[in-house]
């Protein structure tokens, strides 16, 4: 089935919402629940340059607001987004191609993913774009950041070879400042830069000893794994910090060889700035985090570090929530370490801008308009952490995506729009009414590699999601702002939806003005389908698109002698071999799908005749995977009466049938044989037109 | 509300078989409610005549249209144009609105796709039943809100009668003796001695005995 | 008198009268009735004519009446207003009198859904307290319902109906008490097998002081099988057969002997209820069992007033 976008699209489900990109999770959610996964993936490119990077290591906002939470847990959106940048289709899929060359040349120094981000719409709106990288490699932090185990180095290759393919030009080993300057990019032709240059220096304690051999600088320390150079930890490591990248350096440095690794933070463990899953899964591969100490000072034994004494914190932040750490200088605690790794924060590394006239602000990043991004050089744009301080990938991704439409506007001469981003508001609690009556379905969880695997390499900590799998996770999916949505014009105030609704989502006032809540209605379909007045419109399997549906699978099977039409249940738990089996078993079975069968309105079945089928069957899912059980009695009913009006107008009842789909697979072989004998011992629909 | 029912199909495709170019017309708003001739019914029941005609073999056009009421003669006259071009129309409304059609289109067959029931209630969603017959003389105060001329199988203003069991009529289990549930309201209300007196008997003239009725507000008019 | 009839004289003397019913055929034969009438004249004081009776057509009540008179019985007029509106009802009523009849018993009438012509228009123009209250008026004021004046008399003894087994009960003494209002001048209730009903019933009419202001002629139907009790018990409604008159019949060797047996152990009671002036006998299709019953119930002979 196809989807409509809602009619006003003021209303972001609030996963789109939620989203640095906006991207709407729905759209590739159902297209993956209808097994539609290269679809689904050509929705993610629509508005996410690194899809399959993303997939791993976004930190999904979506999934804490997603509306399945408050029912029992988010939707798996980022493992959902990973299954389907990662598979097969992949390959498949068509570039879109870039519009015709608009003959502007754009420089975006630094490849992380800003820059990227940014170098990939630029590259779409037509203009020619080349990225200048510092090391070796591309990707940012994305390569020398975050560990391989997190991101694969093939996967963000891959994803930055999509990029090269709309004819990016990645240039590695340039250093901005010495080998390129503005002066130089704009000579050679270049009519706006892009700086995402990120955040690629440590921040520093500043305390006693930090310059001790044997004291190593997180980001510094992570990059030097990444491009290969010789490091290895053979003892006791103390990782000081409580972020995502003290994490990673943990976790990286049981990879090199440390024994035994201990996380020392400021924040209470509730208050640590890391993922909680990541801290779960750091302490799952031996890293031991104490809380509640700062860094004293370095401890020294002949000229080498020996450990460290940390002073006891009592507070970190004020009563505003801003960075204030209060300590108690009298409880000091020393620990021995070999090595001590220091990942409190990261700075810009800004050496280039004074040469190039470019402003430092007072927290050391580069000054632009937030909005706008252009910095006070005519044509010179900045963002991602460089701007806005470290945040996530997703974030730098707005960001160059943000740049990207700025430098637009810029190389086309006109002004640049400051529209605000779309923020989050809070997100609208369900009723507990509705809550109560819908209907729970468990989170699908794969289970990651042992830790033993996990340690001994750099490999990927979580698998993928299967194919099966994935599609049970999608049919998770609540539908925010996908279901009904009232004409108040045609609107004869008859109460049916709020009488058929089985959430009891409609309210009705005095004046009988009814109001379905966007996004509390789960698209169930009920009330837009029983609608005397036709009045209720729904985005997700909208009106009239299965009758349309059939009449086009009927259209393309002509040459069959008899044609049967199959209206399956999506949640049916059917797998990719069932639908080809079905093909090959039953071709002619012409299958239409459906997000329910409560969507089967009688009209759909009497079209299906009325184009010429010889039979019509309802293949409902189990109701174990039915989440409105409820209406199964009604959609029996409805078929019963279906069946009384064929045969008034002269068609054998028989011809049409209404089973439910075993627990596996698509349908019950006896029940489809049986349908299928009896269609033969007929004469063929005197409806049918042969060509 | 007034409430409908389709007719059997038989007996519309049999009215409307003399007729090639046929408008299947809902009433959007009564009709409609009744889940008789809505929106939703007139394709349905367009799909089932275009069906029935295929198989045997007759031909002709089904046109398929809604208009909000037809009733109103102003809302019947905006679809002059596609009845115009048609040999009959399948009114889906009420009598009202089957005649309503036939006033304004003097010179094109109108037939009727329903039945008119009765003036009633939603019980549940697909569950109506009568509570008012029209009878221009509202006695409701008299018999604690219930009617026993609309719900009385025997219209007595003095029941119940001997056929009153377990607060069920003679007639069908099915169906509830309202004598018994007046005194069953009226002992909650403690006005139990208002049945005592007899009830005198009814004036029909203003129930449409007294020859067809019109309304006229004399203000209003023009 | 109010009307003269044998009816009104022997219970205003105090005597316990006996009714019966007399059917008239589906069809225009005189037999059935004139059989009837001479089966049942020397042991009844009187006989209903039944109206249509259960909504299936028959001969009319009042033709029925005329025959019984032709051969010395006095006839009950049985009036539904199922079947007629206020005009024809008034017109019947002028038209009895004319033809010598005495006694009338307004009712309500079998819902049409039950009869032979289901698809009929029930009239129901007035209900049957109306209808009593109409008769009174007639024959007391010499008016017709609207007012206007009656040329002649129009001397009736008028009768209604009373069933003290429908629901609900506490009501059903008031809706006595509105028919005797109305005019009811005698009463034939239902047929009587719930006797510990009925007595509770008599005495809530008694406490009114209902008893003293008409007479009431408790209602006796003899049961021939064991298929008729139950059908009676489960099917008719407002009729109340206790289990265990089903069981007497399905248990006895005789039905019919049991069911007379039932019937003369009914009316033995019912001569002990104070305030019960008299029997009506209902033998549908078992006429015959009548006047045994009468005698053996030691009503015999009939008083000659």
């Amino acid at each position: 089935m196809t989807r409509n976008e809602p009619s006003t699209e003021i209303e972001y489900a609030p996963c789109k919402l939620a989203c640095p990109i906006l991207t709407d999770a729905r759209e590739y959610i159902q297209l993956i629940a209808e097994r539609r996964f290269e679809e689904a993936l050509t929705a993610i490119m629509s508005q996410n340059p690194l899809p399959r990077t993303c997939g791993r290591i976004c930190t999904h906002p979506c999934e804490q607001v997603c509306k399945r939470g408050q029912v029992d847990e988010p939707v798996a959106i980022a493992a959902l987004k990973r299954f389907a940048a990662d598979g097969p289709w992949k390959d498949r899929l068509r570039q879109v191609l870039p519009k015709a060359s608009s003959g502007h040349k754009v420089a975006v120094v630094g490849s992380g993913p800003s820059g990227l981000a940014a170098a990939h719409d630029l590259a779409l709106l037509g203009h020619t774009v080349t990225v200048l990288e510092k090391l070796p490699i591309a990707g940012g932090m994305m390569a020398v950041g975050i560990p391989s185990y997190r991101l694969p180095r093939d996967v963000l290759e891959a994803d930055i070879r999509t990029i090269e393919d709309l004819g990016v030009e990645v240039k590695t080993g340039v250093t901005f400042g010495n080998d390129v300057t503005v002066e130089s990019l704009t000579g050679d032709g270049y009519q706006a830069i892009f700086l995402g240059t990120g955040l690629h220096l440590s921040r520093r304690l500043n305390v006693e000893g930090e310059d001790l051999p044997g004291v190593l600088k997180g980001v510094d320390f992570l990059r030097d794994v990444a491009l290969g150079k010789p490091v290895t930890l053979d003892a006791s490591v103390i990782v000081v910090g409580g972020g995502n990248v003290a994490i990673d350096v943990a976790r990286t440095a049981l990879r090199v060889g440390a024994r035994d690794v201990l996380m020392v933070c400021l924040e209470k463990q509730e208050e640590m700035p890391a993922a909680e899953s990541e801290i779960e899964e750091a302490r799952e591969e031996g890293v031991a985090v104490v809380n509640c100490f700062g860094p004293k000072r370095f401890l020294e034994n002949s000229g080498r570090l020996s450990g460290i004494e940390f002073k006891s914190c009592t507070c970190v932040f004020d009563e505003k929530g801003a960075f204030c750490p209060q300590y108690d200088e009298n409880e000091l605690t020393a620990m021995d370490a070999d090595t001590v790794i220091v990942a409190i924060g990261q700075a810009a590394d800004l050496s280039f801008a004074e040469k190039d006239g470019l402003t430092v602000t007072r927290r050391g990043g580069l000054e632009a308009d937030p909005i706008t991004l252009q910095t006070p050089i005519a044509g010179v744009f900045a963002g991602g952490d460089v701007i806005s301080g470290p945040a996530t990938v997703t974030k730098a991704i707005a960001a160059g995506k943000r740049a990207a439409v700025s430098i637009d506007f810029y190389l086309r001469g006109e002004s640049i729009p400051r529209s605000e981003p779309a923020i989050a508001d809070q997100v609208a609690s369900l009723p507990p009414g509705v809550i109560e009556r819908t209907r729970q379905f468990a989170r699908s969880k794969i289970a990651g590699l042992p830790v033993e695997q996990r340690l001994s390499s750099f490999s990927e900590v979580g698998p993928p999601f299967s194919e099966d799998l994935a599609t049970k996770e999608a049919l998770r999916c609540l539908h925010c702002y996908l279901g009904a949505r009232v004409n108040k014009e045609k609107c004869i105030s008859c109460l049916t939806c709020l009488r058929v609704c089985p959430l009891q989502v409609p309210t009705v006032s005095k004046v009988g003005e009814i109001t379905i809540d966007p996004f509390v209605c789960q698209a169930c379909g009920m009330c837009a389908l029983e609608c005397p007045v036709q009045a209720i419109e729904i985005s997700l399997d909208p009106g009239g698109e299965i009758a349309r549906e059939v009449e086009k699978a009927i259209a393309s099977s002509q040459h069959l002698e008899r044609l049967i039409v199959g209206f399956f249940d999506l949640h049916g738990n059917f797998a990719k071999k069932d639908l080809k089996g079905l093909r090959e078993d039953y071709p002619n079975v012409l299958p239409v799908m459906t997000f329910g069968l409560r969507r089967i309105d009688r009209s759909d079945i009497l079209k299906a005749f009325e184009c010429g089928a010889d039979a019509v069957f309802l293949a409902g899912c189990p109701p174990n995977r039915d989440p409105f059980p409820e209406a199964g009695d009604r959609i029996k009913r409805r078929t019963a009466h279906a069946r009384t009006q064929l045969e008034a107008v002269g068609l054998d009842g028989r011809r049409l049938e209404i089973f439910d789909m075993p627990d596996e697979g698509l349908v019950e072989k006896g029940s489809i044989t049986e349908l299928i004998q009896r269609i033969k011992e007929m004469e063929p629909s005197p409806l049918r037109v042969r060509r | 509300m007034i409430t409908l029912e389709q007719k059997q199909f038989a007996q519309i495709k049999e009215m409307a078989s003399h007729y090639d170019r046929l408008l299947v017309l809902g009433c959007q708003t009564c009709s409609a409610m009744s889940f008789a001739g809505g929106e939703r019914e007139v394709k349905e029941l367009a799909s089932m005549i275009r069906m029935e005609r295929k198989i045997s073999g007759k031909p002709g056009d089904i046109l398929e249209d809604a208009i909000a009421r037809q009733c109103d003669p102003e809302l019947v006259d905006l679809i002059g144009d596609k009845v115009r071009g048609c040999d009959a129309v399948l009114s889906l409304a009420c009598g009202a609105g089957v005649q309503m059609l036939a006033e304004r289109f003097p010179d094109k067959m109108i037939l009727p796709g329903c039945n008119t029931t009765f003036l009633g209630v939603t019980e549940e969603l697909g569950v109506w039943s009568e509570r008012c017959a029209g009878c221009g003389d509202c006695i409701l105060d008299k018999t604690a809100g219930l009617c026993p001329i609309a719900r009385c199988s025997k219209q007595l203003l003095n029941g119940p009668c001997g056929g009153s069991v377990n607060g069920k009529c003679e007639i069908s289990k099915d169906v509830d003796c309202v004598w018994q549930l007046i005194i069953d309201r009226l002992a909650r209300l403690n006005r139990l001695e208002m049945l005592e007196e007899i009830f005198p008997v009814k004036d029909w003239s203003p129930a449409g005995h007294g020859g067809p009725r019109k309304m006229i507000i004399e203000d209003l008019k023009s | 008198m109010k009307s003269g009839s044998s009816l009104e004289r022997i219970l205003e003397s105090g005597q316990f009268a006996v009714t019966a019913e007399a059917g008239p055929p589906k069809g225009s034969s005189s037999k059935v009735i004139q059989r009837k009438g001479d089966l049942l004249k020397f042991c009844c004081d009187a006989l209903n004519v039944t109206d249509n009776q259960t909504a299936i057509v028959r001969m009319s009540s009042l033709s029925g009446c005329v025959l019984l008179k032709r051969l010395g019985v006095e006839p009950v007029l049985q009036m539904v207003v199922r079947d007629r509106n206020r005009l024809a009802l008034q017109s019947d009523i002028l038209g009895a009198a004319a033809l010598g009849i005495h006694n009338v018993l307004c009712l309500s009438g079998d819902h049409q859904k039950f009869g032979n012509h289901p698809t009929a228009k029930g009239v129901y123009d007035i209900d049957s307290i109306q209808f009593i209250q109409m008769v009174k008026t007639m024959r007391d004021e010499h008016e017709f319902l609207n007012g206007e004046e009656i040329s002649g008399d129009v001397p009736l003894f008028i009768g209604a109906a009373a069933n003290p087994f429908a629901d609900p009960f506490e009501f059903r003494v008031i809706r006595l008490a509105k028919k005797v209002k109305a005019g009811a001048d005698f009463i034939q209730t239902q047929g009587i097998f719930d006797m510990p009903k009925f007595t509770e019933w008599m005495k809530m009419v008694r406490d009114r002081g209902l008893d003293e202001k008409t007479h009431i002629l408790a209602g006796i139907i003899p049961v021939k099988s064991v298929g008729m009790a139950r059908y009676m018990r489960n099917n008719v409604s407002g009729l109340s057969v206790p289990l265990e008159i089903v069981d007497r019949m399905a248990d006895a060797k005789d039905p019919k002997e049991e069911g007379v047996k039932i019937c003369l152990e009914t009316i033995e009671q019912l001569k002990e209820v104070e305030g019960v002036h008299g029997i009506h006998i209902m033998a549908v299709a078992w006429e015959d069992i009548v006047p045994r019953i009468v005698e053996e119930a030691g009503l015999m002979p009939r008083p000659v007033v």
